[in-house]
């Protein structure tokens, strides 16, 4: 206790300790004398010309007629609300983004592409039996469909219909 | 957690009714603000009393502190608005008419005007204090001295400290703790047997 006590002091104890060892000087009133000579060690170190008598006491026993002090809650703790509702409202803001961005390439969007070039360029039933033959035949290489990611480095080739009777008969040119 | 944060949470606990939370930021800053106020009002046992007195507006103004600033500065101010009270009630002029700065008050070296005004008996008691605290400063190995005046009067962090120790910051921990706790021992006796237990 003596030691956490010293550590507290400067300021080096981990902050879930720190609720823990406040809590055992309230209850603790050696605990609160080594607080209070740990203190003037330092204030003599310091400043051994300024050393004057203990006012604890004497300000303790006024104490006595004191009222005991409330805050209303909304100064400290209005504060740290505020701070945690502008850190939360950032969060959600940032996951709505993120969120939004990934549904704009999400597994719709390649569908949505492969339907329009569909549409623009009727393939041919003979090159499209090819072509299957080759996607079967690298499927391993492919990414997963499921890799939304993966969709930015697709990229869709086609032939003219020269180009295509040219591969299917190299030799009549 | 940093020595404000620590003050911040003793106020807090102060804040939700906690007296023995102001206790121990009284025994912290007592002799701080007592020099301060040392400053504006010569006499010792009236300089006493208005540091009491700053102690007790502090604890009745507790509840505004909002945490803007550090918890000293803002006693620091209460101080001297509670001397500077204690001397026109008193129809005497603060020694200072330019605005008091803090960082200033914190290091300022007039031991001449304590020695002057103090009672023969608060002298007494007090080099009694510094003795032997610097007897058993005398005493401590080394290691244990170095780590403790890095500390406290150069007020390097625990880590600073092991780096320039070249030991872990385990080490640095425990050897401060030996070190204090090694002079409190010495301390004791004289702090429990003061007349009216006034250390």
């Amino acid at each position: 206790m003596k030691q956490e006590i010293s550590a507290l002091m400067d300021g080096e104890l981990f902050e879930d300790e720190v609720g823990y060892f406040l809590d055992r000087l309230k209850q603790d009133p050696a605990a609160r004398k080594n607080w209070a000579a740990y203190h003037l060690i330092g204030d003599v170190l310091r400043q051994p010309e300024h050393i004057h008598c203990d006012l604890s006491a004497k300000v303790r026993e006024r104490m006595h007629d004191e009222p005991t002090v409330f805050a209303p809650r909304g100064h400290a703790a209005k504060q740290k609300m505020r701070a945690f509702a502008l850190s939360a409202a950032a969060s959600l803001s940032a996951i709505g983004v993120v969120a939004w961005m990934s549904l704009q390439i999400g597994p719709e969007a390649a569908p949505q592409l492969a339907m329009q070039q569909n549409a623009m360029r009727p393939v041919n039933a003979h090159i499209q039996g090819k072509t299957n033959d080759y996607l079967r035949a690298h499927q391993e290489f492919s990414p997963g469909t499921n890799m939304s990611g993966s969709a930015y480095f697709i990229r869709t080739v086609s032939y003219g219909a020269d180009e295509i009777q040219m591969r299917n008969n190299p030799g009549k040119q | 957690m940093t020595d404000k944060e620590v003050d911040q949470q003793l106020v807090e606990r102060v804040q939700r009714g906690d007296k023995h939370a102001f206790d121990l930021l009284v025994a912290k800053y007592q002799r701080k603000l007592g020099r301060l106020i040392s400053r504006f009002v010569r006499d010792s046992a009236e300089a006493e009393d208005v540091t009491q007195e700053a102690f007790i507006k502090a604890y009745r103004a507790l509840p505004g502190f909002r945490g803007e600033s550090a918890f000293y500065t803002w006693l620091y101010r209460i101080g001297i608005n509670t001397a500077k009270n204690h001397l026109l009630s008193n129809k005497r002029r603060a020694p200072t008419s330019t605005p008091f700065d803090v960082d200033e008050a914190e290091s300022f070296e007039d031991a001449g005007l304590l020695r002057e005004v103090s009672t023969p008996e608060n002298e007494l008691m007090s080099k009694q204090v510094v003795d032997v605290v610097q007897a058993s400063l005398q005493q401590l190995p080394e290691d244990l001295r170095s780590a403790l005046m890095l500390r406290e009067i150069e007020g390097l962090s625990y880590e600073e400290i092991a780096s320039v120790m070249n030991c872990p910051v385990g080490t640095v921990r425990s050897r401060i703790f030996r070190a204090r706790e090694a002079v409190a021992e010495n301390l004791r006796p004289l702090l429990e047997t003061s007349k009216g237990n006034r250390w």
